[in-house]
């Protein structure tokens, strides 16, 4: 059964940049995707690949060589400018600072598409510009400058902005570039709320894979030479998402849903212990180019011992023995003893 | 963000100082006419002394109304431009359009006394040099505006504005190294600018441009508010870039090249007074900055021909020396108060 509202859909879609001797500069080609209403879509890629070029094409800020975008199965190109706007909204890597404009002005902005030719603010307008701000949990910096607030909050304005235009298809670029990690969850996590409970297609490009993973709906992978769309999960388990970063030596770990480096271990170490202190310093020693063996006495093992409020690590050299308060204390000494 | 209140306050206490200094500026000038005269000139028309009622309706009046209206005009285009380029230093001249008028009369002045035997500063009426500014102007302006349809990136225009500037200022200065000395002199003493230059019948040119280019502009908020996030987002909420572009380049060029055309090229007014406005008005939002803007650039420059008069005295200084003496102050205050002049605008 499919349940397919087709909001969005690609085409055979080839973007890139034209130039005048007929030799197109193709960043990408054969680009097939769809989006659905309610759906949170994290297009995922890395860099260079042509995530934001794919992103313009969508909100119609740069021309696709060839190929079609519908929107509501009809052609991109069939809409007026202004009908467009009020469809398609767009929230740019572009940091936008500016002083003295207050953050409510700068929300009401996005009535652009819905203002008369002096941009007047009906009472229509206010309602919307300040709902899209209590959405977003910003009512209380309507009066405050753009220029005063934090990067996480202006993400939250900019995107309350897009609210404001009232349109059923957000797109943003990078929305959680500059941010912390904390807000980086919450933004996303914003997002993904927003397109359940209005009902939205929200599309954003993003180099944070594990918060991708968690909160879209459907992941537009971009690989080497396809692209592929999926639930995170599907893309899992077919073993795309490893595809990612073929190159390199990041691998995805399919159980933890997480991507690590891959490492080539030098030496060995035993190591005795349990719970979550084994599975931190396994990771330090990894971290260290160890290949840890559980449970192996042999040559060379560190044992931990935990008490009531402590915990010490207890390396076994051969005949010698050393013992360590952190797992920093330990690493210091085996850092010294790899060198030589 | 202000108060209504205090908005409507600041409102009545600039159009009162506006209101103040144009009265002011018709009771100074060279021949000192005592005050209770003058008001009974412009109430009653009539004066013991005939003479009184040449000096003030053709003399003082055109005057002081064209220091408001230069200050209107230069103010505004130097705001529009801020906001379309994002820059804190752009103004009305940064298009090129000072230099293009400067170019239009240096070719007139100067390049009529060196090509051809004949050099008669009496041809060289005031509407000559007016229609000579105007055209070398509007041929910057026609420049630009190709150019904005095909080019993208609006950084390219800026900078393509000033090389066109400074190139016509390159040729100008061919132009006065071969001219002869009564020739230069004319040519210097109108960059200097002037405000008491221009008769009645030229302010009934001026003033409708400067009126036409201000309807323009004042029809463009919508769109300059759009333009303050960056021609990207403008474009993803519906704006059509090229003939916002168009509209607001016309309106500029109408605008900065008129004054230039009429009084030569007033320098720092357009700069700071935008300026003054965002610290006084706390807002970047053109429907209070843009009038706020136009007033503040009218007192400014009404302030600055009062000085220029030097009260108690019969010379006038030059208004260009002036407007720069006042406006260079004003743009430092802002860098030191603001440190961080680059997101002004």
């Amino acid at each position: 059964m499919q349940s397919q509202d087709n909001i969005l859909k690609i085409m055979n879609l080839e973007i890139g940049y034209p130039s005048k001797k007929g030799l197109n500069n193709i960043l990408f080609k054969d680009i097939n995707l769809s989006g659905n209403s309610g759906e949170l879509i994290a297009l995922v890629g890395k860099n260079g690949i042509g995530k934001s070029t794919l992103l313009r094409n969508i909100t119609g800020l740069q021309q696709s060589i060839k190929g079609e975008i519908h929107f509501f199965d009809k052609s991109k190109e069939k809409f007026s400018r202004t009908e467009f706007a009020r469809m398609v909204s767009f929230v740019s890597t572009e940091i936008v600072n500016i002083s003295n404009l207050s953050v409510f002005d700068l929300v009401s902005l996005g009535r652009f598409p819905h203002t008369n030719w002096f941009g007047k603010l009906q009472s229509d307008d206010i309602v919307k510009s300040t709902r899209a701000l209590e959405m977003v949990g910003m009512n209380d910096f309507a009066r405050k400058n753009i220029n005063e607030i934090s990067d996480g909050e202006r993400q939250r304005v900019m995107i309350a902005r897009t609210l404001a235009q009232d349109t059923r298809i957000i797109v943003l670029d990078e929305p959680t570039a500059f941010l912390d990690l904390p807000n980086k969850y919450e933004i996303v996590h914003l997002l993904n709320k927003l397109s359940k409970q209005e009902n939205k297609t929200v599309i954003f490009s993003t180099h944070d894979l594990n918060i991708a993973i968690q909160e879209a709906d459907k992941i537009w992978l971009m690989l080497d030479d396809k692209i592929n769309e999926g639930a995170p999960e599907d893309l899992i388990l077919d073993e795309t998402f490893n595809k990612i970063f073929e190159k390199s030596n990041l691998n995805f770990d399919k159980v933890k849903g997480d991507f690590r480096m891959h490492r080539k271990h030098a030496e060995k170490i035993g190591l005795i212990g349990d719970g979550i202190y084994y599975n931190w310093t396994k990771k330090a020693l990894e971290r260290l180019n160890f290949s840890v063996d559980k449970g192996n006495e042999s040559i060379q093992y560190v044992k931990i011992e935990t008490g009531n409020n402590s915990c010490r690590w207890k390396l076994t050299e051969l005949e010698n023995k050393y013992e360590f308060d952190s797992i920093y204390e330990l690493s210091l000494y085996l850092k010294v003893q790899t060198k030589f | 963000m202000l108060l209504k209140k205090q908005v409507i306050f600041i409102w009545i206490l600039l159009s009162v100082t506006l209101l103040i200094l144009f009265i002011f500026d018709i009771l100074l000038g060279s021949v000192q006419i005592p005050v209770k005269e003058v008001f009974k000139v412009i109430f009653t028309d009539q004066s013991d002394h005939p003479e009184y009622l040449t000096i003030i309706y053709r003399f003082r009046i055109p005057k002081a109304l064209t220091a408001l209206f230069a200050g209107f005009a230069l103010s505004v285009s130097g705001l529009q431009m801020q906001t379309i380029f994002r820059n804190p230093l752009a103004g009305p001249y940064v298009l090129g359009i000072s230099a293009g008028a400067s170019l239009g009369v240096a070719l007139l002045v100067m390049g009529i006394s060196t090509f051809t035997v004949v050099s008669q500063i009496g041809v060289l009426g005031s509407w000559t040099i007016v229609m000579a500014a105007w055209l070398g102007s509007g041929l910057i302006l026609f420049l630009i505006l190709a150019i904005s349809a095909r080019v993208k990136d609006i950084m390219t225009i800026l900078i393509l504005g000033i090389m066109f500037g400074s190139a016509t200022a390159a040729v100008v200065n061919i132009l006065q190294y071969f001219s002869n000395e009564s020739m230069l002199k004319v040519f210097i003493v109108w960059t200097m600018g002037s405000l008491g230059g221009v008769s009645l019948s030229q302010l009934k040119v001026l003033i409708p441009s400067v009126i036409i280019g201000l309807l323009i502009t004042f029809m463009l908020i919508k769109i300059l508010n759009a333009m303050l996030v960056g021609e990207n987002y403008a474009k993803s909420m519906g704006l059509n870039i090229r003939l916002s572009r168009f509209l607001i380049f016309f309106s500029t060029s109408l605008l900065a090249g008129s004054i230039t055309a009429f009084c030569g090229p007033i320098g720092f007014i357009g700069i700071a007074v935008p300026h003054i406005a965002r610290i006084i008005f706390k807002t970047a939002n053109h429907k209070t900055l843009l009038p706020g803007t136009m007033i503040i650039g009218g007192i400014v420059l009404l302030l600055s021909d009062i000085i220029s008069q030097v009260p108690g005295h019969d010379k006038t200084l030059p208004i260009n020396s002036i407007t720069a003496l006042v406006g260079i102050p004003i743009v430092i205050w802002i860098i030191i108060r603001n440190q961080k002049l680059s997101s002004v605008s």
